[in-house]
């Protein structure tokens, strides 16, 4: 089956005609997508933030993570589920579009871009916990703010282009 | 009245240039999701440790001291580009019921913070010196926390109403 189709019989799940097809189905899992989005990007934009120096500066990175991170990940698992059901509704089109596929790739990139952060540069935190970060923790705050703008930013364009 | 301004607004050439640049609403609507992301998690940060869901790291007077004035400069970029958003779009914004909700929100919010933060500057620990205080600031925490909820979708919901 080819991407296409997949998109097309994804589309005519029952689930999917149904938000499609209600008044209200759509408009409300988008809100709750955007209010999950702004708990993730303002919760990553902290940690970030740290991480560069910026933000936070009195706090330590594990007690920041220990804070911060159950709350990114709880919103991030909302903001996905309702994101998978909105693209559910609209697949083809969704599929089609070029913020979106842009919003998906960065998405990748920032997950990947927090796993070579927790698993390799953040090993030897302790060194570092309570004062300036290394050169690699500073870079991965970069990326992962870049990412997150990107993010937010085709998802808004998304509406535009559909 | 609001109808006339709206009309009014809409003619005038700088809401004619903005609407005229397809990039203007979008990229507006970014930097604009973008600064209720960062005001949203600060207030929620601040309330889960009023609530005393979270109880690690700085104390909830340095935490407040921290995060509320970040809040106001975010307000700022929010009412700037708010403000561009309006001009652009004046019968999209103005006439809209969840907007209008949207900005009673916004003033109630403003309020609740300004209250939490005027009474812990004068005595870090009034929140907690009494269990009728524990209560109250509870109730504004939970207050303050579906404020931004409701805003937010509020703010959706403008693009459907």
């Amino acid at each position: 089956m080819s991407a296409p189709e997949l998109m097309h019989s994804l589309q005519e799940l029952s689930f999917a005609t149904a938000i499609s097809e209600s008044t209200w189905l759509f408009p409300m899992l988008e809100t709750i997508h955007v209010m999950a989005l702004t708990l993730v990007v303002g919760s990553v934009a902290m940690m970030d933030l740290r991480l560069l120096g910026i933000g936070s500066r009195d706090r330590s990175i594990s007690e920041l993570t220990r804070s911060v991170l159950p709350w990114t990940w709880a919103a991030f698992a909302v903001a996905a589920i309702c994101g998978l059901l909105l693209f559910s509704s609209k697949a083809v089109a969704y599929y089609d579009n070029i913020p979106f596929r842009i919003k998906v790739v960065c998405l990748l990139f920032a997950g990947m871009n927090m796993l070579v952060f927790h698993f390799v540069t953040a090993r030897d935190v302790g060194a570092w916990d309570n004062g300036r970060t290394p050169a690699a923790a500073r870079v991965a705050g970069v990326v992962s703010l870049s990412l997150w703008v990107v993010i937010v930013a085709t998802g808004r364009w998304i509406g535009f282009t559909t | 009245m609001i109808q006339a301004f709206s009309d009014w607004l809409a003619a005038t050439r700088l809401s004619q240039t903005f609407a005229d640049l397809g990039w203007f609403v979008p990229t507006v609507q970014t930097i604009h999701i973008l600064a209720i992301a960062a005001v949203v998690t600060m207030l929620s940060m601040l309330n889960f440790r009023l609530l005393r869901i979270t109880r690690d790291g700085p104390s909830l007077q340095n935490l407040a001291g921290g995060y509320v004035p970040w809040v106001w400069r975010f307000l700022v970029i929010l009412l700037i580009s708010g403000a561009l958003l309006t001009i652009t779009e004046p019968g999209r914004e103005l006439m809209n019921n969840a907007f209008r909700l949207k900005m009673l929100l916004v003033v109630a919010l403003v309020v609740l913070t300004v209250v939490l933060h005027s009474t812990l500057r004068k005595d870090p620990e009034y929140w907690t010196s009494t269990p009728q205080r524990r209560v109250l600031g509870g109730a504004i925490a939970v207050a303050s926390l579906a404020l931004c909820l409701t805003i937010v979708a509020a703010g959706r919901l403008i693009a459907y109403v």
